[in-house]
């Protein structure tokens, strides 16, 4: 850790050691008087020169923070001695909106949560109603192969953009054209797959919307090389960099004891050392059936974050790999016509079809009554959704536990005492994702 | 549900059966479940008491049972086949499965057989959405179509009579609407024609469907096959808000649904109410809400000019101060009206009595003797003559005068002002120029006709369905309706606008929501004692409101 990390902010000591700046000392009866002693004279020669104590606002529209929150800042110099984390900038509803939309309905609007991987969302939500609807085990494992597939796919977007975000907003421009343009790759293969680039709507209730094109696979697999490279380049150019590695070790230090009090979840967790990941502990779709490792951390630092991120890709093209190699034959929605839309030739010649059509178009998918929480890996972490549901076609309440929430409630301890410009590394790597934090 | 008290509270049970009065009651087990009905009922509305469904098309609660449609088939313990639980009585010890294989499959077969010859029509059909047939299909079945054979074809567009279309097409020959027009109507206008799969509803021969209560056959129709001429092709069903209300048509205040969307009414249908109209209304009734949007008279006028609500209540405190200043409250006199809710007729007649007024009028629109019927039509086409006379009753005893007195006293020049609560008094010519001898005519009105045009100052007020307040019907039953609509324009509740009066008047009427004036006119008025109000309720998407099939 940092001994050159003192030229950035005045007082930054090594280590997990208590910094010598003490919240709290800096009144404007105290300030007067340090200023005082200065001008007569009697200060140690060693003190600093006072500062004032000053609001400073970061945000809400703040070029380095790739997120909508507003930071209200108390700095001394260039010391944080307190801080105000705002969010709700991104606030739609979510919840409340879902309460008056059918249960297919609501697709589009978990698309918005984390906007970087709608898919995982999907994915989430989709598994959360067929917990409820009791159909988990119905589903076609050509489905559930497919959701993997664009679920890891998404998870790649995610984390490259995260590094991507956070290399950039350190200055290294270069690295987030590199991992940006490997993104992109990613987002043309999800177009493909659903016909939109980033709010794909792509997951159903009982299934995918339809089936991947048989070109897919070897798509991915010659895609994959490609982001490997990507991955290397950023790599070399900066785990060696002197002013990359001054940023990020040891700054944004968090014990696994503070981390869990926080119900942090995700990369944000394993970088503390906690190898909780849910495809492993509490393994759903086909996740058991991979061999793939979960990478932890050391010393929770934001270095520790960005390389786990790193070493995720890696785990998430393995399993890619593995899904190609596994994935059946067959249909990809369930065979239930109370839950999936029958055919459309069938719809205009039958009535019995119109009629199913009709029924999930307008009244939706009639779940039993009964409440549920299903949770899910996602970009940040584990991403819970609990239905409750009266028997109609769309949710009684819907809540969703989105991971970055309880990241970002850290934001505060993990800055105050910090420079400031330690907050756009931290903050960085926490990775909140306005729409999912503020839903 | 239903508004009326005090016979009936809030929240009414399941429909009693149609059965002849039961002398006692019959224990039985339905799946398992044991069962107490009264003697006489059938296995069908035993279930519902159960809590257990049993899918039905033809079976009505307020009608016969001709067990037409096969749909309700229930196996009994010791029959060999399956029964229809609409026609058959309950008897003591009777076992019923409505859940076996046997019953269930009876019931997949019987919906396939009756979507044989059913058309893809749901995308333009009206009944889509609120459509029995589809609802059950998606209970009960769901399944693809197994028919490979062109469906029968049928007129899709028979002219039945004024107000209806029939689609012969979508009829599953359940003949509800035959035994509307027999039971219910008492007018033999519709039959069955044919036979085997060309079989049709038609009209007799030598009818057309024109009874008064024509429309509660497209009401009771389980499909589309029937469409009100008012209704069709303006508006998808599931897009409807309702709120409960009361038809304003009659005395005889029939319960109603009020459908409407952004602000306009597209339909009233009946809701079920036993001890006033059942499940029915009449035709009449149900147009009601065309005179929503019609005439209205929805900003303040000064001698017929535009001006604002405060300015015009100024105009008629100040004039009216003077007159009482000059000339006494004796030659002042209020126009109660039975068109006006039970809430606006208190607020006037406790403002007269402030304001010691002692001339008291019960105006409304003329009776109509030729359409009284021992159904439901009432002679008397106002909605609360009942209330607006025990309000008058309760305040001022034995000094209601009629409508028609009004104008001999005006011509008498025995009074000088008035304060008129009007929904268009039927004026003749010598009333009408009556009403330019006076000194100050104050009218509170929705319409522009009737007194507007004499009045000095003319406040606009909402309708019925832009209120929530209160009608008496004939038989003294309280009832509420409520806010469908934003009044129009200007327009505030009338006792809002007698509250504001009486405030410049230094005569307060202590009444901050309509709840507390209501809680008021119960305590004062002997013949309301004892009603409620009812809780307030937003309007329900009908969409969300499950299917109304």
């Amino acid at each position: 850790m940092s001994d050159s990390h003192s030229s950035s902010a005045p007082s930054v000591p090594g280590g997990n050691e208590p910094r010598k700046m003490v919240i709290g000392l800096s009144t404007a009866e105290d300030y007067d008087a340090r200023r005082q002693a200065a001008v007569l004279g009697n200060e140690d020669d060693d003190d600093e020169m006072p500062t004032e104590p000053m609001e400073l606002n970061m945000g809400p529209s703040h070029p380095s923070t790739h997120g909508t929150v507003r930071i209200v800042l108390t700095v001394e110099g260039e010391t944080v001695t307190d801080a105000d984390v705002q969010i709700g900038y991104l606030h739609r509803a979510f919840e409340k909106e879902s309460e008056h939309a059918t249960y297919t309905q609501v697709f589009p609007y978990t698309d918005r949560l984390n906007y970087v991987s709608p898919m995982l969302n999907n994915v989430g939500y989709a598994l959360a109603v067929e917990k409820l609807l009791g159909i988990v085990d119905d589903v076609p494992e050509r489905a559930q192969y497919i959701r993997v597939i664009v679920g890891e796919l998404a998870r790649i977007a995610d984390h490259l953009t995260a590094t991507a975000a956070g290399s950039m907003e350190l200055g290294a421009m270069t690295i987030y054209f590199y991992a940006i343009k490997a993104r992109e790759w990613i987002w043309e293969i999800l177009e493909e797959i659903s016909g939109a680039r980033m709010t794909h709507s792509y997951v159903r209730v009982g299934g995918v919307a339809y089936d991947l094109h048989p070109d897919i696979p070897s798509k991915i697999r010659t895609l994959m090389p490609k982001i490997q490279m990507a991955l290397h380049d950023v790599k070399e150019l900066l785990f060696e960099n002197r002013i990359f590695r001054d940023r990020m070790d040891g700054i944004g230090v968090f014990s696994q004891e503070q981390a869990l009090s926080y119900g942090w979840t995700g990369v944000s967790l394993r970088s503390t050392g906690v190898p909780y990941d849910v495809r492993k502990d509490h393994p759903y779709l086909v996740y058991d059936r991979f061999d793939f490792s979960v990478p932890v951390g050391t010393t929770g630092d934001n270095f520790d974050r960005f390389i786990l991120r790193i070493e995720e890709i890696t785990q998430s093209m393995r399993i890619l790999n593995q899904a190609f190699d596994q994935m059946p034959e067959g249909p990809v929605v369930v065979d239930d016509p109370r839950i999936i839309l029958p055919p459309k030739q069938a719809v205009y010649n039958t009535i019995e079809s119109m009629i199913a059509h009709f029924k999930i178009i307008v009244d939706g998918v009639k779940v039993p009554p009964g409440e549920i929480y299903s949770y899910t890996e996602a970009g940040n972490g584990e991403l819970g959704f609990y239905i409750v549901s009266d028997g109609t076609g769309r949710p009684y309440r819907l809540r969703c536990r989105p991971p970055c929430f309880m990241i970002t409630s850290a934001l505060r301890e993990m800055i105050v005492g910090h420079g400031i410009a330690d907050i756009v590394p931290t903050f960085d790597m926490m990775n909140m994702i306005g729409g999912e934090c503020d839903r | 549900m239903s508004d009326t008290t005090p016979l009936k509270p809030e929240t009414s049970g399941p429909a009693a059966p149609p059965a002849a009065a039961p002398t006692t009651d019959v224990t039985l087990k339905i799946d398992g479940k044991s069962v107490t009905v009264p003697k006489g009922t059938n296995v069908l509305e035993a279930a519902k008491v159960a809590g257990i469904e049993i899918s039905y098309f033809c079976y009505h609660p307020g009608l016969s049972s001709p067990a037409v449609c096969r749909q309700c088939l229930v196996g009994v313990k010791g029959q060999p086949k399956l029964v229809p639980s609409c026609y058959t009585p309950v008897a003591p010890d009777m076992e019923v499965t409505t859940d076996s294989d046997q019953v269930l499959t009876a019931r997949q077969q019987m919906l396939e057989f009756t979507l044989v010859n059913h058309p893809v029509d749901c995308p333009i059909c009206d009944k889509s959405g609120e459509c029995s047939l589809q609802k059950q299909f998606d209970d009960w079945d769901g399944g693809a179509s197994r028919t490979d054979v062109p469906k029968r074809e049928k007129p899709k567009h028979v002219d039945l009579g004024p107000t209806i279309v029939l689609d012969a097409e979508r009829c599953i020959l359940c003949t509800r609407c035959i035994r509307v027009c027999d039971e219910i109507a008492h007018s033999h206008q519709l039959t069955m024609s044919i036979r085997g799969d060309r079989q049709q509803i038609s009209t007799a021969p030598g009818q057309t469907l024109d009874n008064p209560y024509s429309l509660n056959t497209v009401d009771v129709c389980p499909v589309g096959a029937l469409t009100a001429k008012d209704f069709r092709f303006t508006m998808r069903a599931w897009e409807l808000e309702k709120v409960d209300s009361v038809c304003p048509g009659c005395a005889t205040g029939c319960n109603t649904e009020v459908h409407f969307s952004k602000g306009r009414i597209y339909r009233l249908i009946p809701r079920e109410n036993l001890a006033v109209n059942k499940y029915w209304m009449c035709d009449e009734g149900r147009f009601t809400y065309h005179a929503v949007r019609k005439d209205r008279h929805a900003i303040a006028t000064l001698r017929g000019e535009p001006a604002a609500v405060d300015k015009a209540l100024a105009a008629a405190s100040d004039r009216l101060a003077a007159v009482l200043q000059s000339a006494g409250p004796g030659v002042v006199g209020v126009v109660l009206n039975a068109q006006a809710t039970n809430e606006d007729n208190y607020a006037l007649a406790k403002l007269a009595t402030a304001l010691g007024i002692e001339r008291f009028y019960l105006a409304g629109r003329a009776p109509r003797p030729e359409r009284q019927d021992d159904i439901l039509m009432h002679a008397d086409v106002n909605p609360n003559t009942t209330g607006a006379r025990a309000i008058v009753e309760a305040l001022a005893p034995g000094k209601a005068k009629g409508g028609a007195q009004l104008g001999s006293d005006i011509l008498s020049g025995s009074i000088k002002a008035i304060i008129a609560l009007d929904d268009t008094l039927e004026l003749d010519d010598d009333t009408r120029a009556a009403y330019g001898r006076l000194d100050l005519l104050v009218t509170l009105t929705s319409y522009t006709t009737g007194l507007t045009e004499h009045s000095h100052v003319a406040l606009p007020i909402p309708l019925w369905a832009e209120v929530d307040g209160t009608f008496t019907n004939v038989k003294g039953l309280v009832q509420r309706v409520r806010k469908a609509l934003e009044p129009a324009g200007d327009s505030r509740p009338a006792w809002e606008m007698l509250r504001e009066l009486g405030k410049r008047l230094n005569a307060a009427l202590p009444f901050p929501t309509v709840k507390m004036l209501f809680k008021d006119m119960t305590a004062t008025v002997p013949a309301f004692t004892g009603a409620q109000f009812g809780r307030d309720s937003l309007p329900v998407l009908l969409r969300f409101a499950g299917s109304r099939g």
